[in-house]
């Protein structure tokens, strides 16, 4: 019995080292039999990584001290009773670029300096962007009749009847103070913009600036910085442009241009073209958004329109409603011929409504 | 008895040594299937569907079959099917998460088919090699948001930003989600991106025979020589290939986009409730139909159609009534 207790033993012995081994070495080199590995991704945890989300603040101020002056503005708005035209509108899309919120900056800055601003409202029912015929033997247009008794004119929208483009050229030659803000959208829509901007002297450029390098949380909201320090940008190291433009004019007094690295869309190539220029009593912005409560926040917005402020108040447009007395809301100031010097003050006050 | 009796004319050594011999040749037989059954052979090349606008289910699938590959023995490389536009952030990380724990165990091929944009490239990133057709069209890195616009507030909830947000924070945070974006391509394909960071961030789409000059690819090849390459990689003998669909069976949605941002629609005749606006996406446009190209059709005006022998070339429209509008007269001169 010891004997074959020995052998089956050794048996047992013989196959369990070699099945065994056969398995353990299965086992040792099994593929996957690791666990899985930590994986660190750092480029998560990067401090860079995080945009500031600090909205910033605003302190739009003027330093003109000049007597009251009517500021007419067209936003550009619908009018009220549009209706969505198709369901993605329902959903938000689509609207008004610049709203009653978006010129507030600028409209309160001037009426807390006691300026009147006044809102450019079309008549005509729902129409955005409405065709006025002229209402007058002489081509008056209600543009035409309020521009009349304004000092400056800001406007969102380029694109105008011929009357209107009319109004607003003698407008300009009467020493009226012109600001004029479109943005690239709108070198998508019809062709009246660039009658517009030739009327004026001043030109637009297709496609939009933009900085994938240095910019306001987005590359196509670009810096400016100014030439000068003076006048306009005066006191701006740089203003913050969210969708641009680049603009031209034969001579300009002023200018914004955005930050080297810059780039234009249809080139992809650097561009100083500015965004911003100052020809004469126009000024001529190639954005309509960098005056919004948010974006007057950014950089040195506040100090920029500010600036847009003092300028809208300062020209020397004589007594408003020197035109022809064609329209019927006339306003009853004297006549003193149609194109003054520009040396004579206007120290009257812009009429009332 | 007769055992000894055999066994008495050995000596006990004699009789160790033929009980010892006898054991090792049942040993021998048995040793294989001890081996095998502790060290599955990995002889399999899964190839991981990855197809059609990114979303969660697309990813709850390629997640799942990416962690069952990881644990099945038999896997020993994985292919990417990739044609996608991509689609929505959360889940284009989750399949880069995926993929890229899988990479580590396993060589990892990406195959682009047509596209591979966006969330598309982000999944696909962590892969060993990218693959090519000369026309795929890859790259797009970047996010798909419209701007942030202030809206009126809502009175009742809890806090300012519950419902609504402020314009700058918003900007802040899609500029985050981007550079998160940016920084993953950065750290997994940096080094063979032939370009700044700055120009990757153009989020620019690149055809294949491009992608592998500046980096965006690897190498031009279908998806079989994809598959025999990672079936190499991986130092598999013979190998067989097992597909693994992934997204659901049906209810993809139509990715469409409009003048300010992309909506995913999920049905082909859809009401208000059937669309659903993308805030963010990683998405690529291009491969993204504008609303304005989109035409109604209803059943019976596409088999007046085809009647008049119209788009019958078999072109297998995803079936429904919202199709790209595909000009029939264009179809029938085809066909």
């Amino acid at each position: 019995m010891n004997r074959v207790g020995t052998l089956a033993l050794a048996f047992v012995v013989t196959v369990g080292v070699i099945v065994g081994g056969a398995a353990a070495l299965g086992l040792l080199t099994a593929d996957g039999a690791a666990p899985a590995p930590e994986i660190e991704n750092e480029h998560y945890l990067e401090e860079d990584l995080i945009s500031d989300r600090t909205p910033g603040e605003a302190n739009v101020t003027m330093s003109s001290s000049e007597p009251p002056k009517t500021i007419l503005v067209d936003p550009g708005i619908e009018a009220a009773g549009q209706r969505p035209a198709t369901p993605f509108a329902m959903l938000g899309f689509g609207g008004p670029d610049v709203a009653d919120r978006d010129i507030r900056p600028l409209v309160n800055a001037l009426t807390e300096n006691g300026h009147e601003v006044r809102v450019y409202t079309p008549e005509g029912g729902g129409e955005q962007r409405p065709r006025q015929e002229p209402s007058g033997a002489n081509g008056e247009t209600q543009l035409g009749a309020e521009l009349q008794e304004a000092d400056a004119f800001v406007t969102f929208r380029t694109d105008y009847s011929e009357a209107e483009v009319d109004a607003i050229e003698s407008f300009v030659e009467g020493e009226g103070t012109l600001l004029a803000a479109s943005d690239p959208g709108d070198e998508f829509g019809q062709p009246a913009a660039a009658a517009f901007d030739s009327r004026l002297g001043v030109t637009t450029k297709p496609g939009y600036v933009y900085n994938t390098a240095e910019n306001d949380l987005n590359y196509q909201r670009v810096y400016a910085e100014p030439g000068t320090d003076a006048g306009l940008t005066e006191g701006v190291d740089r203003a913050v442009f969210p969708l641009a433009t680049p603009v031209g004019a034969a001579t300009s007094t002023a200018e914004l241009r955005p930050i080297a690295g810059s780039e234009l869309s249809t080139t992809r190539a650097e561009t100083d073209a500015p965004v911003l220029v100052r020809s004469g009593s126009v000024v001529r912005i190639g954005d309509t958004d960098f005056l919004s409560p948010e974006n007057a926040q950014r950089a040195d917005n506040d100090v920029l329109i500010g600036n847009i402020a003092d300028f809208l108040v300062t020209g020397d447009r004589p007594a408003a409603g020197v035109s022809e007395p064609t329209g019927p809301t006339e306003p009853s100031e004297p006549t003193s011929g149609e194109r003054q010097p520009s040396g004579s003050e206007s120290s009257e006050p812009a009429p009332e409504a | 008895m007769s055992p000894n009796d055999s066994l008495g004319s050995l000596t006990a050594r004699q009789r160790l040594v033929a009980v010892v011999l006898v054991a090792a040749v049942i040993g021998a037989v048995f040793a294989p299937v001890a081996y095998s059954a502790t060290n599955e052979p990995s002889d399999t090349v899964a190839v991981v569907e990855i197809e059609g606008p990114v979303n969660a289910a697309l990813a709850d699938d390629v997640e799942s079959e990416l962690a069952e590959i990881r644990s099945n023995e038999s896997v020993g490389a994985v292919v990417l099917k990739i044609d996608t536009p991509g689609g929505a952030p959360a889940a284009s990380e989750r399949m880069y998460k995926a993929v890229q724990r899988t990479s580590e165990q396993m060589p990892v091929i990406a195959s682009v088919q047509a596209t591979s944009a966006s969330g598309g490239y982000y999944a696909m990133a962590p892969a060993d090699r990218i693959y090519v057709l000369p026309t795929s069209v890859v790259g797009s890195i970047g996010l798909n948001a419209p701007a942030p616009q202030s809206s009126p507030p809502v009175a009742g909830p809890s806090g300012p930003d519950k419902v609504g947000s402020n314009e700058i924070e918003s900007w802040a945070r899609q500029q985050t989600l981007a550079d998160t974006f940016i920084n993953a391509m950065m750290a997994e394909r940096g080094d063979r991106f032939e370009m700044p960071r700055e120009d990757v961030a153009n989020a620019d789409v690149y055809l294949g025979t491009v992608a592998v000059q500046n980096g965006f690819a690897d190498e031009i090849g279908s998806l079989n020589e994809a598959i025999h390459a990672a079936a190499t990689e991986a130092e598999l003998g013979e190998y067989r290939v097992d597909t693994r669909e992934t997204g659901p069976d049906e209810g993809l949605p139509f990715l469409i986009r409009t003048d300010e941002q992309v909506v995913a629609i999920h049905a082909n005749d859809p009401g208000y409730g059937d669309v659903e606006p993308m805030g963010m996406a990683y998405v690529h446009l291009g491969s993204v139909p504008h609303v304005d190209t989109v035409e109604r059709f209803s059943g019976s005006e596409l088999e007046t159609a085809d009647a008049a022998g119209v788009g019958s070339d078999g072109s297998g429209q995803s079936g429904g009534s919202a199709t790209p509008s595909a000009d029939p007269s264009a179809g029938g001169e085809a066909s």
